[in-house]
């Protein structure tokens, strides 16, 4: 079944969808960020009615984010991730919570986390953290560490 | 009776605040925007429990994060340990012994059976039934001295390690659990005529907090609260890990979708992970607990999910050649139960319904928050 998808994934979207393969039983799709919202809309289309998680990964030396879209069909019993990269300054893509409505939490958490900016999300204000007034803290370049040393030790 | 206008003119939603302290909500707070008794609006405030344990793994080497996750969830370390333990493997390309797959899966049925009997205390508790809560919370203290027996720690056991276990089962450990197993079983008979079948808790569960299968799925639910509107889903069938595929067992599910079906699938879990446990303590492979693993992992990308009491838990870890992961992303249960099917099922709820709505979603503050 996994060889039907990636087979109808590749001729549809030959232009926007750089790599598509099957590791260990999940197929790994990379996709440009023109034509990520297609690929997911038509992935929501064959079944994967479930977005099991948002996840975004600070690649510093490339200057870029790349968020996963890990996806998984009840019916099928498969599981999908999509990934996608973006510029790291002026981060920003398109929220796909008009396909699955519990997008909007994972998006608002990454979106305090990273500071990706998610048009479309009816709401991003921040969940966890009060007052932070910092980069976003899940971003390489905030050192914990530091943080710790200047805000409570008064040490710069 | 005729509506007045002047007093709708005049109407201000009044805010209640549910939560944060502990025997209400866990630590977490849920503003609730009411009109009269009804909810109109919940808004939840996370971040009580807020770690930021996934930064802090980027700074500890894999080993140091095996003990660091326990604290992902208190109510359920085994869980988070064994997908944790093995996102590592699947990066490092190794693969624990086969004793140490059925010790683990041991011990993360015994979890389970930990996490259920908790929430059973505190469903009792928040729905006023005062007494369940006292009986569960002393069974639940026979769990905690065989996780005592096994790991040396009664809540955080940091017993799963990339590449096996820290340390063999004791001996006599098998008669023990399978002694326990027994007295539990009698148990819920108990539980059954004193909770689960009392009129009062049935009145107050069934009928409220409803979504079918198809919200359910889409405002991402997991676990018992996705099997409650009958959908066969279980990470423990669906891509069997650890000693899985060697054990019988059912899923348990419901139709109905409401708060009752919830509560009746973790009371029927509790069942199956008996049955579990005894399938696996009667045959213990033998030989190797723990294989060694390099230090450092090979550079690359994981995603693992397993079955916590909750629901589906998943680790993302991606990997840059070095002792350290370069980022870990956890996925726990708790974070869509909370703070997207909660808020969901509250609209339009009685404001009497919301602690029974709460904890028939089983939420776990700590790891919402992480």
């Amino acid at each position: 079944m996994s060889e039907e998808i990636i087979s109808s994934l590749k001729s549809e979207f030959a232009d926007s969808i750089l790599k598509v393969f099957l590791e260990d039983k999940k197929i790994l799709v990379t996709v440009k960020k023109e034509g990520f919202y297609d690929v997911l809309s038509s992935l929501k289309g064959m079944g994967f009615d479930h977005l099991s998680d948002v996840t975004c990964i600070d690649y510093i030396k490339e200057q870029e984010f790349e968020i996963f879209y890990h996806l998984w069909a009840h019916k099928k019993k498969l599981r999908v991730s999509v990934k996608v990269r973006i510029p790291r300054d002026s981060s920003s893509i398109r929220s796909v919570t008009d396909l699955w409505t519990g997008a909007q939490i994972h998006e608002r958490e990454n979106h305090e986390m990273f500071g990706v900016n998610f048009p479309g999300n009816p709401d991003l204000s921040p969940l966890f953290l009060e007052d932070w007034e910092e980069i976003p803290p899940l971003r390489k370049d905030f050192d914990t560490r530091k943080f710790v040393r200047r805000k409570y030790y008064g040490e710069e | 009776m005729k509506s007045n206008p002047e007093k709708e003119e005049t109407f201000v939603p009044f805010h209640l605040p549910f939560g944060p302290q502990h025997p209400a909500s866990g630590h977490f707070y849920g503003s609730v925007k009411v009109d009269g008794e009804e909810v109109v609006e919940l808004e939840p405030y996370p971040g009580y429990l807020h770690r930021g344990l996934e930064k802090l793994m980027e700074y500890r080497t894999h080993i140091q994060n095996s003990v660091l996750v326990d604290r992902i969830c208190v109510l359920e370390p085994f869980s988070n340990e064994m997908g944790y333990v093995n996102v590592v493997e699947k990066i490092a390309g190794i693969e624990a012994p086969e004793r140490a797959q059925s010790i683990r899966t041991i011990m993360a049925e015994l979890g389970r059976i930990l996490s259920h009997i908790t929430w059973i205390a505190i469903v009792s508790l928040a729905l006023g039934l005062d007494s369940g809560a006292r009986i569960a919370l002393g069974d639940r203290e026979g769990i905690l001295r065989l996780n005592e027996v096994a790991t040396g720690g009664r809540i955080y056991p940091c017993y799963f390690i990339p590449g096996g276990v820290r340390r063999d089962l004791p001996e006599g450990f098998e008669e023990k659990t399978l002694e326990e197993l027994d007295y539990l079983k009698s148990q819920l008979n108990l539980y059954d005529s004193l909770i689960f079948r009392n009129e009062t808790f049935v009145t107050r569960m069934s009928g409220v907090g409803i979504f079918n299968a198809k919200e359910a799925i889409a405002l991402g639910a997991t676990g018992p609260n996705l099997r409650g509107c009958g959908v066969e889903s279980d990470v423990r069938k669906d891509e069997p890990y650890a000693a899985y595929p060697r054990v019988n067992f059912r899923v348990m599910t419901m139709k109905e979708g409401d708060a009752y079906s919830r509560v009746l699938c973790r009371r029927g879990e509790i069942a199956e992970s008996i049955s579990i446990l005894r399938q696996l303590l009667q045959d213990t492979p033998k030989g190797k607990f723990r294989i060694k693993m390099t230090t450092r992992t090979p550079k690359g990308n994981a995603y693992f999910c397993c079955e916590a009491a909750r629901g589906e838990l998943c680790f993302h870890m991606v990997s840059d050649g070095t002792d350290k992961p370069y980022r870990v992303k956890v996925r726990g249960p708790s974070f869509s139960h909370t703070l997207s099917e909660f808020p969901y099922l509250a609209r339009g709820a009685q404001i009497a319904d919301i602690p029974a709505i709460y904890w028939s979603l089983d939420p776990c503050p700590p790891d919402m928050d992480r």
